[in-house]
């Protein structure tokens, strides 16, 4: 049986050690954790997957031995299919979803973030109403948008939303777009994911 | 090796467990005109709610200095060095 060491590690670490080791390893496997949130995850990581699991206390943490395949669960979904065509990204706000404003910047600062790290990116980012915001000087989300730019996606921003947000000057990454090209994209693209 | 196209060589992140505090983290930082970035914190630094602050390790013991008057100590810093992320103090308090 494999031992891995996860003490010290913090979430979701040991779950996805844990999922990783029982891949490779059928005779099962035993999880070193802390106490607390990191024995909590592996433990029920691996009762909804339908595998045993013997937990012990010792001086340094928990010993959690787990036997059984790993069943993943089916997903109710087909897996996302690479889309043919164009891939189009549609940022109508500098918030993402609905509640705290401040959460809202947060969260859409973070995906655009996110974004330079995900395998499959948008072919064009359209920036309408208060979206403009984020590509115009002292936005939070330059960087990202501007190293999103150098990888080749096309950013367009609205150009009557930077006018009437007094901006129009101030666009510091990707370029100005008018509603009629904005429509022709948005009609002819294979995808269109509103934020 | 860094996962992360926002995190280079020298840089540092204080990474926090929780999503207030980063945000005042934040507002205070970029208040005193220190040059900081909040990102999500990177795959390699397993954290529970995902932000960290980025800066370059010449601000870290003035950044750090102004967290703990502040009482906003990050749960841990790591800096990207040689590929590899290390962790420059374990834990800086249990209310992170």
């Amino acid at each position: 049986m494999t031992t891995i060491d996860c003490r010290g590690q913090a979430c979701p670490a040991p779950v996805i050690a844990t999922k990783k080791a029982l891949e490779t390893s059928p005779d099962g496997v035993c999880v070193l954790v802390d106490d607390g949130p990191p024995r909590e995850n592996v433990t029920r990581f691996a009762r909804t997957r339908g595998l045993t699991i013997t937990e012990t206390a010792n001086a340094s943490g928990w010993s959690l031995q787990i036997t059984g395949s790993v069943s993943l669960p089916t997903s109710p979904v087909a897996p996302a299919q690479p889309v043919d065509g164009e891939r189009l990204l549609l940022i109508t706000s500098d918030r993402l979803g609905e509640g705290a404003d401040e959460l809202g910047r947060l969260l859409m600062r973070n995906f655009l973030h996110t974004l330079l790290e995900t395998a499959q990116r948008p072919d064009r980012i359209l920036f309408l109403n208060s979206g403009v915001l984020l590509t115009v000087q002292g936005a939070e989300t330059l960087e990202a948008l501007t190293a999103l730019a150098a990888a080749g996606i096309d950013l367009a921003s609205c150009g009557v939303c930077l006018d009437f947000y007094q901006q129009k000057d101030q666009l510091a990454v990707g370029r100005v777009t008018n509603m009629f090209s904005t429509a022709e994209q948005l009609l002819s693209a294979a995808l269109v994911i509103r934020l | 090796m860094s996962d992360h196209y926002l995190v280079r060589e020298g840089h540092c992140l204080a990474v926090f467990n929780s999503t207030h505090r980063a945000l005042k983290a934040e507002g205070i930082l970029k208040g005193m005109g220190l040059p900081i970035l909040l990102i999500p914190a990177p795959r390699a630094l397993a954290t529970d709610c995902g932000l960290a602050l980025r800066f370059e390790d010449e601000h870290l013991s003035a950044i750090l200095q102004i967290l703990r008057s502040r009482d906003l100590q990050p749960a841990y810093v790591s800096c990207l060095r040689d590929g590899q992320y290390n962790r420059y103090q374990e834990h800086f308090d249990d209310n992170h």
